[in-house]
């Protein structure tokens, strides 16, 4: 999001040919060769240098010019390491007795060989550039600071140089260049912490700078001289000079310079990660060439120092990501506490506002807004969201700058200028808002950067403006409104993985409430078939009561002793039946309501407990038990017991009519699961109608045959279904039964 | 010969107070007593041990409509769905109010949904109300006997 108004960028700068401009400074000379070391074009300015003409040159060899031992070296060199970037071949000397540092490189299908006046005929000498280097190195790794490494950087290539100020300049977003360190002579201006307008540096111009890592104009006064001939024969077209030293600059960056009173400049790209980063900008009053080698020490300071910036960036990176995934966990963490989400996620909104660095944040589901710390008003907000919800902005909004895309965004500029929006369902109206206040604050440009628009908005003229470099460097201040400080990428891109999170946790509650549905649905109808039971066989038993005792009264004057005895038994019989069904119901219900507090059992000692318990109805009868030794199970013991208790006592009662009861009890160990079962030899049931064997008030069997109420294989089934086990049973009338269940080995038991 | 009353009854204490009923009220049609659903089944349909029965349908089935095994429910469906007991009257006797029962009872094609009262002598008028009504009254539908051999209980 742009900081300031207006674009300032003039598409014309981008226009200039500032790779093919013909010419070269006219400081050095420039020759193109063939392979075969035949000039093909050569600067005008030949002559001046080497007193011979660039016209007398064309179609010679290179060896008339700078002699045969010199050419024979060149040639050797050009064979073994000429590539598409400038490289020190030679210093030769001049049949003049100039000496010149030749630079060489293939582009553009010719050699472009550069000749740099020196005052000595060897080689340079890189060696006194050392120690300024290795100095460099060694307080790199003492300075953890980028802004300190820069200024080092400053102090390193000003003492390199001698150039009266060097800056470290950083581009932000929009292309604007801001000042972060510099170095300078006292009688310099300071443009420290200054910015400077995109339209200074054109997107050309820093392409180029990506390209070609370092430039120099080491006087803002020449007079460009032009290649001759002026295209380039092997193409056919103006030579393309993006990798020349001495191209030649765009004039309207030379009256830039001159504006500023600068008159020799230099800069090295600093490239983070593929992409230009910043400059390091030497300016200088009075022109001032830099030699080679020292261009070549400032280069690889500026390649240190960008190592050292992408370093430290990642780091400052990983560092701030790190405490926001913190502050995030944290929050997640805190988003499981209760059922309710909306609840849970504003017992986290602390957390929230850190998460986000914002000021206030808002949780909108639906019509219900709830917000936290310093918002605007419920009102704008849900018109925020009716805006946002219309305007399909994907996975997340985020805006630094609310009002230049939402104009009523206007009225709430104060305390949300900067907005980071993000859907939380994907078929509601559900919104987590973060809220930024304004950042009001000024910038101090160096120059007023509107300069050029102002201009061509007074001319006035659909036409193409006309150029002008600004004339202004005097510090101008702007002062920014309704803006925040802007999203960080780590922010928006934690905030997606909240989301992500977040849409997990309410999928897993829509999950928890189906299966809590689910669930009610079953104590529903278990409390239907209840009430039903209640109506029904519970008003058996009265109605048996009532009816036998009227009888009875009816024969109170009657001799039948035996009759009256038989309603008496009838009554006495109903009443412990309706006791008993009291009983059981209430024991059916609780069954379902109380909480389990499972442990480990060791299930013979509870089988055994069991078994002393049906003593009574054992009396009299000859049961053989073939009890297993049994393993240890994760249970609620007191429901465990129930269930085991009924199915034994259940195996009792169906083999009564057996002179000789058999009951076998044994386990099965499965893998993930521990299987019960009681076996009988009694009366057994028709597989038919198993269905309806573990239903509540059930019976396969005459009252007469069989006591029973119907509930003890009903409360069997809900206990182990409470255990997340199943139960079943195998049968055939006549042939005995075998009740079984099985219980998980590994659950959480609720 | 009148045809009998079926009764279907599994309760012990319910079946002794309806017999005990349908005895007051006088009727001359035989009862015969079946305990549960299945039974009530085989008899209707002459099999099982019911298989040596002689032919004739009884006046009404009063059934109970909650039985061991196979409930009255079912046995009215089952009643409905052949042919030959399609139109036979069945009262459904019962100690439900549930309007479940009651709605499913006359979906399945029930002549009458009874609730057992609690009282005992409105229980014993209910019974040999039913008992009149269904066995004396009615004009069974066409083409059945309307006597026929006794039978032995």
């Amino acid at each position: 999001m742009s900081t300031i108004g207006p674009t300032i960028d003039l598409s014309n700068c981008d226009k200039e040919p500032i790779r093919t401009p013909g010419s070269i400074q006219p400081h050095g000379f420039l020759l193109t060769l063939t392979e075969g070391l035949e000039v093909l074009q050569a600067s005008a300015n030949l002559s001046s240098w080497t007193g011979c003409t660039a016209e007398y040159a064309l179609g010679r060899p290179l060896a008339e010019l700078i002699g045969e031992e010199a050419t024979q070296n060149v040639a050797f060199r050009l064979s073994s390491q000429l590539g598409n970037r400038p490289f020190y071949v030679d210093t030769v000397t001049t049949g003049n007795g100039l000496h010149f540092d030749v630079l060489g490189h293939r582009w553009d299908e010719v050699i472009v060989m550069e000749f740099e006046p020196v005052d000595r005929s060897y080689p340079t000498d890189f060696r006194e550039l050392y120690p300024l280097i290795g100095d460099f190195l060694l307080k790199v790794n003492d300075t953890t600071c980028l802004e300190s490494l820069a200024q080092l950087a400053c102090q390193h290539v000003r003492s390199v140089t001698g150039y009266g100020r060097v800056l470290v300049y950083k581009f932000d977003a929009d292309g604007h260049g801001h000042v972060t360190a510099e170095a300078k002579d006292d009688t310099y201006a300071s443009y420290m912490g200054q910015h400077f307008p995109a339209s200074d540096i054109p997107a050309q111009a820093r392409e180029l700078y990506a390209l070609s890592r370092i430039r120099l104009i080491q006087d803002a006064r020449y007079s460009p001289t032009p290649l001759l001939p002026p295209v380039n024969p092997k193409t056919g077209k103006p030579n393309d000079l993006s990798f020349a030293v001495l191209r030649s600059v765009s004039p309207v960056h030379l009256q830039y310079m001159r504006n500023m009173n600068t008159m020799a400049s230099m800069s090295v790209s600093l490239m983070v990660k593929g992409k230009l980063w910043g400059l390091i900008s030497c300016h200088n009053e009075s022109a001032a060439p830099v030699a080679f080698e020292k261009r070549t020490a400032c280069e690889q300071l500026g390649q240190i120092l960008a190592l050292c910036i992408e370093s430290r960036e990642d780091g400052q990176e990983l560092q701030f990501r790190l405490e926001v995934r913190r502050i995030m966990l944290s929050m997640l963490a805190g988003l499981t506490q209760s059922s309710d989400f909306i609840e849970n996620l504003s017992s986290v909104f602390p957390d929230l506002l850190r998460f986000a660095r914002a000021s206030g944040a808002a949780i909108v589901v639906d019509d219900r807004i709830l917000t936290y710390g310093d918002t605007p008003e419920s009102d704008d907000i849900q018109e925020l969201v009716n805006w946002l919800s219309l305007h399909d902005h994907g996975d997340m909004f985020h805006s630094d700058h609310l009002s230049s895309v939402y104009p009523p965004g206007s009225k709430m500029m104060r305390n949300a200028s900067g907005l980071l929006a993000m859907p939380i369902s994907r078929i509601h109206k559900h919104y987590l808002l973060w809220f930024r206040p304004e950042y009001v604050h000024t910038i101090e440009w160096a120059g007023y950067p509107h300069d050029k628009l102002v201009q061509s908005a007074a001319v006035q003229s659909p036409l193409p403006v006309q150029l002008s470099p600004r004339t202004s460097f005097a510090a101008w201040r702007e002062t920014i409104h309704g803006v925040s400080h802007p999203w960080h990428s780590g922010e928006i891109e934690l905030a997606l993985e909240f989301r992500t999170a977040l849409l997990g946790i309410v999928l897993e509650r829509a999950e928890q409430m189906a299966s809590l549905a689910g669930e009610l649905t079953r104590s529903n109808k278990e409390l239907e078939a209840f009430s039903y039971s209640v109506s029904h066989d519970l008003r058996a038993p009265l109605r048996h009561i009532v009816g036998f005792a009227d009888l009875l009264l009816e024969s109170a004057g009657s001799e039948d002793i035996l009759q009256r005895e038989r309603f008496l038994k009838n009554i006495k019989e109903a009443a412990r039946m309706g006791g008993k069904l009291v009983d059981d119901l209430l024991s059916f219900s609780q069954m379902g309501r109380a909480s389990m507090h499972p442990s480990m059992i060791n299930m013979n000692e509870m089988v055994a407990a069991c078994h002393e318990k049906l003593a009574p109805e054992c009396r009299g009868r000859h049961i053989e038990w073939d009890i297993a030794s049994l393993p240890e199970v994760w249970a609620d013991p007191t429901f465990l017991q129930l269930a085991i208790f009924n199915l034994m006592s259940n195996a009792v009662k169906f083999t009564s009519q057996q002179a000789i009861a058999a009951i076998r009890i044994n386990i099965e160990d499965r893998a993930d699961e521990t299987v019960f079962h009681v076996a009988d030899n009694g009366a057994g049931f028709n597989m038919e109608y198993v269905h309806k064997l573990f239903g509540v008030f059930q019976r396969l069997h005459r009252m007469e045959e069989f006591q029973g109420t119907g509930i003890g294989l009903a409360n069997v089934r809900r206990i182990i279904e409470r255990h997340k086990g199943r139960v079943w049973a195998v049968s055939s009338p006549g042939q005995g039964a075998t009740f079984s269940f099985a219980l998980p080995k590994y659950n959480s038991l609720t | 010969m009148l045809k009998p009353i079926l009764l279907v009854e599994d309760n012990p204490n319910d079946l002794e107070l309806a017999l005990i009923a349908l005895t007051r009220s006088q009727l001359a049609n035989q009862v015969v007593v079946v305990r549960d659903g299945a039974e009530a089944l085989d008899y209707l349909h002459r099999r099982g041990e019911y298989a040596q029965r002689p032919p004739g349908y009884p006046a009404v089935v009063l059934l109970d409509l909650k039985l061991p095994k196979v409930d009255g429910l079912e046995v009215l469906k089952q009643m409905r769905m052949t042919e030959a007991l399609k139109a036979l009257p069945v009262v459904m006797l019962t100690s439900s109010k549930e309007e479940q029962d009651v709605v499913r009872s006359y979906e399945l094609g029930v002549n009458a949904y009874v609730v057992k009262p609690v009282e005992f002598t409105e229980f014993l008028r209910a019974i040999a109300d039913l008992g009149v009504f269904w066995a004396v009254v009615n004009e069974p539908p066409p083409g059945s006997q309307r006597y026929s051999k006794p039978l032995n209980s």
